[in-house]
């Protein structure tokens, strides 16, 4: 294969803007007739070395040769480069003939001459007939045409595309991008392409450059960038994918979940090596249990028109059981004021009892009252409790203003904890006393269920708070009879995304087979500091 | 590193700002702290012209009528101007535009030539007392009156409390007020509720554009007030015109310019404070 | 809730009328007085065209309309040009050099009319000019050109920075990027500051008042001299002052919509 010219050269390019560096030294070959994409999150210095390239910017320091020759001090206009810039900027005091035309005529070229070349453009773009059309009449995907023309009909050697698509809704993009690669084909240049959509730099490009953080991560083509992830930056930002602690046991396994599994990749790495394994979605194979090499059960799946995304649970994570006493008291009602009280008994851990006051125990006590007739609240003003922190049971009077009381009992007892070693976390929760009515008006019983079980779950290594996606119990709330029922609170667990064509309905069980080449391996990322 | 061509084109105003804006506001300060000596080489720093204003019972007098008198005009527009701004805010389609259209129109006019105005209407045998001899009160003159005074500032000054009052009440979402009515308030607590407190920011700037004026203007005074009446305008004019103490007027000037600072710092601040409480 | 929407649509009607009577009276006065037929100012006696007869023949106000006027268009040119490029340039300049620029540009606008005013007659004899024709005229510019940044201002902030790098990625220079895209696209602001510059110039007073000197007046100086005596030209100065505005207003604002109108017939 013949060797590629270098049409541009990116030598250490730094910027910052103030204290904030964007480009911390970003080197990069772009070659003839290339489709290039600058690929990243907003905020990864992509657009800014677009910038650069067009002349809006002047890098701090660094390198920039277009042809060979350092093109730093030319300002814009003086650049074989033009750009489609983001939103467009289409002239709106112009009509579309006059934008296309605009380069052109800076350029004093020959009416006719102009009139040919536009014509051509407005062809390349399928907007034959769109010339005296104002540019507040067409639509966002007919703008993005002209933007292309307008800086096409200059004849650059290169063009630079800063996120054109972003303002298309989905068909016009997919549409679009088809579009973007036939001209591109057809007029032959150099295009650098700048999106933050992975699925877009999938489809158009030759050669994909993931940047992160003002750095360049990985380059290389789409199956490349694809298929071997340079680190688990790339591999979750190119598409959804699954990402797993593993170790090396040898140079053909690997070993994750507590099981090892035969690997191609293993023989890069060394011995006992840490290594994030990688699975793709579309590698996972849905099979009856026992044939698994995992197993799990599914959670939920998504309809997505051809296939159903799938996240099957291989391993639950941390949970807690609690009791939950169900009963169905009546509120206490005071018939010479005309209230009527009511309020829980509780459970409580020794731990919290210094930091209690009223309004806590009000809460966990549930304590309400009210006029019989209006239904109007009415406020409690006294909080009677002989609480300690030694546990036992104590008990806890609430009265209103006109003397309405009701006591209930509080529990003081040890924390109720559960500590997992695989995730480094804890979770807690106190057992807790609701009356059946509580329970038949809620509206979010899930949430509720939590706050009045006051379930808490945290990270060993950094004390965060982890979220409780799983509460589990097995009643019909609607029809709840008074009684002890028990609920579980877990954490998420080990998650696989599947996708499969086949329905699985919530909790099935099953199992998840793959090939050893599709085990993907990258070094652990270290973190940085 | 290429030169910012554009940046040039700000050279020629910024040299001419220097001379026509920075130089003539350090003037006042030099003129105010100093007093005059024998000859132009000889000024010296000094604070005469404060001490000369502290302890004359006639200036103080006279910043404190002005004060009262921009103050009542302050109070006379908001009263009058926010009905005005929320009823022409309610007016539908086409018809609130006219109506700003209508309002905004007199304020083109010369204010001098719309205050000689008043002159005639107000003077004895004019309009207002011919109205006023209708009703059995013969020859009622409010020529050279503090109610002259007042009424020619707040005819000056009113359209500006109304633009913005009504601006603030005008991009105001109306989604804001379905929202409180669906939330159970009534047509009074919604207007208390939600369209008053977004409206204050309109009502301060309004504060701002009314007050300001008011305490500095010398014209309105001297034409409906008459010859005797002075308020600090009048003072800084005759100090500057005929008694020709510069020193002495850019001092008035400077204290002048601090009341007026102090005054909007305090409006800002009442408009800020229930902001934080919340 | 009939009941007070009733009372609401009464209240709000009258309330309106009286303002706009308010509003409108002085102005009706003045016109109906310049035709009155004897030199009271309170007592219509029959029509006359005596008043502009007298301030036809005299002088000092043909004069004063002549100096009005003069400063009036030159000081709106000078200060349109000079305003709205140094908005673009500031537009386009760093923030510091924008926010101090803003800054001091503000001063005039927030200042009092009489501070400006003496500050300037404290420069202009600091440097020694006699005051005149001249000085007015560079204060008109003075306090004008601040209102034409802040009406231009505004609609380059909402400008596509993106529209100048276009042009400029399109082959043009900075100044053609300027004069081929944004003035064009800036040109209702331009025109606005323009009018404004014009009315706060033509309506000056008080700036005008300590700047002047050698019998040079403009109409608000001399209506503010006259005032002192009955003279009811003064009233038929006023009415000329009124109609030149009302038609300036209405020739600005029907312009663009004749044009426009005309535009669609062409289609």
């Amino acid at each position: 294969m013949e060797e590629k010219k270098k049409i541009i050269q990116i030598k250490n390019v730094v910027k910052n803007f103030g204290d904030t560096v964007v480009l911390k030294g970003v080197s990069l070959d772009i070659y003839d007739n290339e489709f290039v994409t600058l690929l990243g999150p907003s905020g990864c210095g992509k657009t800014t070395l677009l910038r650069i390239l067009g002349g809006f910017i002047d890098p701090s320091s660094g390198e920039v040769l277009f042809q060979g020759e350092d093109i730093l001090k030319l300002p814009p206009y003086k650049r074989d480069i033009n750009t489609v810039f983001q939103k467009y900027a289409l002239f709106p005091h112009l009509n579309v003939y006059d934008n296309i035309a605009f380069g052109l005529k800076i350029k004093k070229t020959p009416k006719d001459v102009i009139d040919r070349k536009v014509r051509r453009m407005l062809k390349l773009v399928n907007l034959e007939e769109y010339g005296k059309r104002g540019i507040t009449e067409l639509s966002g995907g007919q703008q993005q045409r002209i933007a292309i023309a307008r800086a096409l009909v200059n004849e650059p050697a290169v063009l630079l595309l800063d996120e054109p698509l972003g303002a298309l809704d989905l068909k016009l993009r997919k549409e679009m991008q088809i579009e973007l690669k036939r001209i591109q084909q057809e007029v032959g240049i150099t295009f650098i392409f700048v999106t933050h959509d992975q699925e877009e730099a999938l489809t158009m490009s030759d050669k994909i450059v993931v940047m992160k953080g003002g750095e360049i991560q990985q380059v290389g083509s789409p199956t490349e960038i694809y298929n071997e992830p340079a680190n688990e930056y790339v591999a979750n930002f190119i598409g959804e994918t699954n990402i797993i602690d593993g170790k090396i046991i040898d140079e053909h396994t690997v070993r994750f979940e507590d099981k090892n599994f035969p690997c191609d990749a293993a023989k890069s790495f060394a011995q006992n090596e840490l290594v994030d394994v990688v699975i793709r979605p579309e590698d996972l194979d849905v099979v009856p249990r026992e044939k698994g090499m995992l197993k799990g059960i599914v959670k939920f799946q998504i309809f997505k028109g051809v296939h159903y995304d799938t996240l099957v649970e291989t391993r639950l994570g941390t949970s807690i059981t609690v009791k939950m006493h169900v009963s169905e008291d009546k509120p206490v009602e005071n018939k010479s004021a005309g209230e009527k009280i009511s309020a829980n008994s509780f459970y409580l851990d020794s731990e919290d009892v210094e930091e209690l006051n009223d309004d806590r125990i009000l809460d966990l006590a549930q304590a309400e009252a009210w006029n019989s007739e209006t239904e109007e609240p009415v406020s409690i003003k006294s909080v009677e409790s002989n609480i300690r922190k030694e546990t036992g049971k104590y008990s806890v009077k609430f009265t209103t203003l006109a003397g309405t009381s009701i006591t209930v009992d509080a529990h003081v007892v040890r924390a109720n904890r559960q500590t997992s070693p695989v995730f480094q976390e804890e979770i807690s929760a106190m057992e807790f006393f609701v009356k059946t009515d509580d329970i038949k008006d809620s509206m979010a019983l899930d949430t509720d269920l939590k706050t009045w079980a006051n379930a808490q779950a945290w990270s060993l290594e950094d004390g965060t708070d982890v979220a409780i996606t799983d509460v589990k119990y097995d009643f019909d709330w609607e029809n709840i009879e008074p009684g002890e029922y028990e609920i579980t609170f877990a954490t998420e667990g080990y998650q696989y995304k599947v996708s499969t064509t086949k329905a699985l309905p919530d909790g099935t069980e099953v199992g998840l087979a793959f090939d050893p080449e599709d085990i993907h391996l990258m070094k652990k990322e270290t973190i940085p500091g | 590193m290429r030169i910012n061509k554009f940046r040039l084109m700000t050279y020629p105003y910024i040299g001419w700002i220097i001379v026509m804006i920075v130089v003539p506001m350090l003037l006042i300060g030099l003129y105010a702290f100093t007093v005059p000596g024998n000859d132009v080489a000889s000024v010296k720093f000094s604070l005469d012209n404060f001490a000369r204003f502290a302890t004359d019972a006639v200036f103080l007098k006279v910043v404190g009528k002005s004060l009262w008198i921009a103050f009542l005009t302050t109070v006379v527009c908001i009263l009058l101007g926010y009905p005005i701004a929320y009823i022409i805010s309610k007016a539908k389609g086409n018809k609130s535009m006219i109506l700003i259209l209508l309002l905004t129109l007199p304020t083109w006019i010369n204010m001098l030539v719309r205050t000689y105005a008043w002159m005639g209407i107000l003077q004895e045998g004019g309009v207002f007392s011919s109205i006023c001899a209708f009703f059995g009160f013969e020859g009622v003159s409010l020529l050279y009156t503090d109610f002259a005074v007042t009424l020619g500032m707040v005819y000056n000054f009113l359209p500006f409390m109304i633009l913005q009052i009504h601006t603030s009440l005008a991009k105001m979402d109306n989604s804001l007020l379905e929202a409180a009515s669906d939330l159970g308030a009534n047509r009074v607590q919604s207007f208390l509720r939600v369209t008053l407190p977004l409206s204050l920011p309109g009502v301060v700037s309004g504060i701002t554009l009314v007050f300001l004026p008011a305490v500095s203007s010398f014209f309105i005074p001297k034409l409906l007030g008459g010859g005797q009446y002075v308020l600090v305008g009048n003072v800084i004019e005759s100090q500057f015109l005929t008694a020709g103490d510069w020193h002495f007027g850019s001092a008035i000037s400077l204290i002048m310019a601090i009341i007026i600072i102090i005054s909007m710092w305090l409006t800002r601040k009442i408009d800020v404070q229930p902001k934080k409480e919340n | 809730m009939n009941k007070t929407s009733k009372f609401w649509s009464i209240f709000s009607k009258t309330m309106m009328g009286l303002t706009l009577l308010f509003f409108y009276l002085p102005i009706l006065y003045i016109i109906i007085f310049s035709f009155n037929g004897s030199k009271s100012l309170t007592r219509l006696d029959g029509f006359s065209l005596q008043w502009y007869e007298k301030m036809f023949a005299d002088p000092v106000m043909m004069s004063s309309i002549g100096y009005t006027i003069a400063i009036a268009l030159i000081a709106t040119a000078v200060s349109t040009i000079l305003g709205t490029f140094t908005a673009i340039g500031l537009s386009k300049s760093g923030k510091i050099l924008r926010s101090s620029v803003e800054r001091v540009n503000e001063l005039p606008v927030m200042n009092p009319d009489i501070v400006t005013g003496i500050s300037l007659l404290m420069l202009f004899s600091a440097l020694a000019v006699s005051k005149g024709f001249m000085t007015m005229l560079l204060a008109h510019i003075m306090f004008c050109t601040p209102f034409v940044i802040l009406s231009v201002m505004p609609k380059l902030r909402t400008l596509d920075p993106n529209l100048t790098d276009a042009a400029l990625d399109l082959g043009a220079t900075p100044f053609q990027a300027m004069t081929k895209v944004i003035i064009p696209q800036i040109k209702p602001s331009i025109i606005a500051g323009a009018l404004i510059a014009f009315t706060m110039s033509f309506d000056d007073f008080v700036i005008s008042y300590f700047v002047t000197g050698n019998g040079v007046q403009n109409i608000s100086i001399l209506v503010y001299t006259m005032s002192k005596r009955i003279n009811p030209s003064i009233n038929a100065l006023s009415t000329l002052v009124i109609v030149i505005i009302t038609i300036s207003l209405i020739a600005v604002n029907l312009i663009p919509l004749i044009k426009r109108k005309a535009f669609d017939k062409e289609k």
